[in-house]
């Protein structure tokens, strides 16, 4: 990330290579939109390329800096569609939630198996409300239609859950 | 009801809620600010993003087409990061660290190089100049646009919150207007929904600075007839640095 910061372009093509399929992987399940997804990339790696600097190791994972980038950039996207934006559940992007990829117990094993654990612990409904929110980055209100559940009550299992989080990941 | 026991309370909720993603465009554009504006909130949130963030990792990976890449890399800023001084610093500090350790046993050519015109080492480089931020909102205080002018390149983005095809007969226009004379000049045409980067010219970028406003029209379709803006402003915003 230093080099990116130094302006080495080809420290970008090989941050890149490591992780494009990644980040496009999380801006596709939030737009399921192949194009957009692209053109979001596409500003992700731009915007890390200008703000390598302001990267620290100290508060963040590279992984975790870069997805939260991608995460913000396609729901921004998202968002621009209206506060319903996917509501409905597409059928086909539904992957199998609760269930961790090789990818992620090889990646960050530790810390996303206490993510697990503790999320495991919730309730399922709120356990799935928090998945769903976090993957497709939908509004309270779409994710509300989505669960046929009234607003209010999806907020506050959600905010009830996070608290149950926190608490669990830092006893 | 398992879950049951306290609800986080503000603002750690709202830093949990923006980490997570569930807030509206004007929700998140609003937290956004607060960030820059408010280090303990900012703190929270990124405590946040550090707890959710491998949750990301369970999200499948999908190659993007080749052509991504290539699009990367063309849009990458020429100056930006300054990569060429960056090197040049590198070689003049390598060179005054073996000058030094030189220094000695080199009396002589110290004399020789005395009797040259001093070397001139580039001055290190500045730090950037800070991007500024502006939120363009209503009058009733609702964030329409947000935009961000970044000195360095020279570009202004923008990015509307207007949900598309909400008004398909007008468009929106973007005004800069410096303090300096009031006179709004014309940025172009900004579609709903949508982030665009535009490029200044030298004379607009000396416009683009701390407190100069920036004001959105609604306009017929290709824009004002006339040198300002002809219709109703949508929102307006100053430039600042957050």
């Amino acid at each position: 990330m230093a080099q990116v910061a130094a302006g080495d372009r080809e420290a970008l093509r090989q941050l890149y290579q490591a992780t494009s399929s990644k980040l496009f992987g999380v801006c596709l399940r939030i737009l399921s939109d192949k194009d957009e997804s692209e053109d979001v990339l596409q500003e992700v790696y731009v915007t890390i390329w200008r703000r390598a600097d302001r990267f620290d190791a100290s508060r963040a994972s590279v992984m975790t800096w870069i997805s939260t980038i991608a995460r913000n950039r396609a729901i921004d996207r998202l968002r621009a569609r209206g506060p319903l934006a996917r509501a409905e559940q597409i059928d086909e992007m539904e992957i199998a939630d609760g269930a961790p990829s090789a990818t992620a117990l090889l990646e960050s094993a530790e810390r996303a198996g206490a993510l697990q654990q503790c999320l495991s612990e919730l309730d399922e409904r709120t356990e799935k409300a928090i998945r769903t929110a976090f993957f497709e980055g939908v509004t309270y209100e779409a994710l509300a239609q989505r669960l046929d559940t009234p607003l209010g009550t999806v907020k506050s299992w959600i905010r009830r859950g996070l608290m149950k989080l926190k608490g669990c990941l830092e006893p | 009801m398992s879950d049951t026991g306290p609800e986080m309370v503000e603002p750690e909720a709202l830093a949990a809620e923006h980490a997570l993603g569930v807030l509206t465009a004007p929700e998140r554009a609003a937290a956004e600010r607060r960030m820059a504006s408010d280090a303990s909130f900012a703190q929270a949130v990124d405590a946040w993003r550090v707890r959710l963030g491998p949750l990301a990792s369970e999200v499948p990976a999908v190659a993007p087409s080749d052509e991504v890449w290539p699009r990367i890399e063309r849009a990458l800023p020429v100056n930006d990061n300054n990569p060429q001084l960056a090197r040049r610093l590198a070689f003049w500090r390598g060179a005054t660290v073996g000058a030094m350790g030189l220094a000695a046993a080199s009396l002589m050519v110290a004399v020789y190089l005395g009797s040259r015109p001093p070397v001139v080492i580039p001055a290190p480089a500045t730090a950037a100049p800070p991007m500024l931020n502006a939120s363009l909102s209503t009058e009733g205080g609702q964030a329409l646009f947000v935009a961000s002018y970044d000195p360095q390149r020279q570009a202004l983005i923008i990015t509307s919150l207007v949900p598309p095809g909400t008004d398909p007969l007008h468009v929106h226009q973007l005004w800069l207007i410096p303090p300096e004379d009031g006179v709004p000049r014309s940025l172009g045409m900004v579609e709903p929904g949508t982030a665009k980067t535009m490029p200044l010219d030298a004379s607009l970028s000396q416009m683009a600075h701390e407190g100069s406003q920036l004001a959105v029209s609604v306009e017929p379709l290709g824009g004002s007839p006339q040198a300002g803006p002809s219709g109703p402003v949508a929102a307006v915003g100053a430039l600042g640095e957050i």
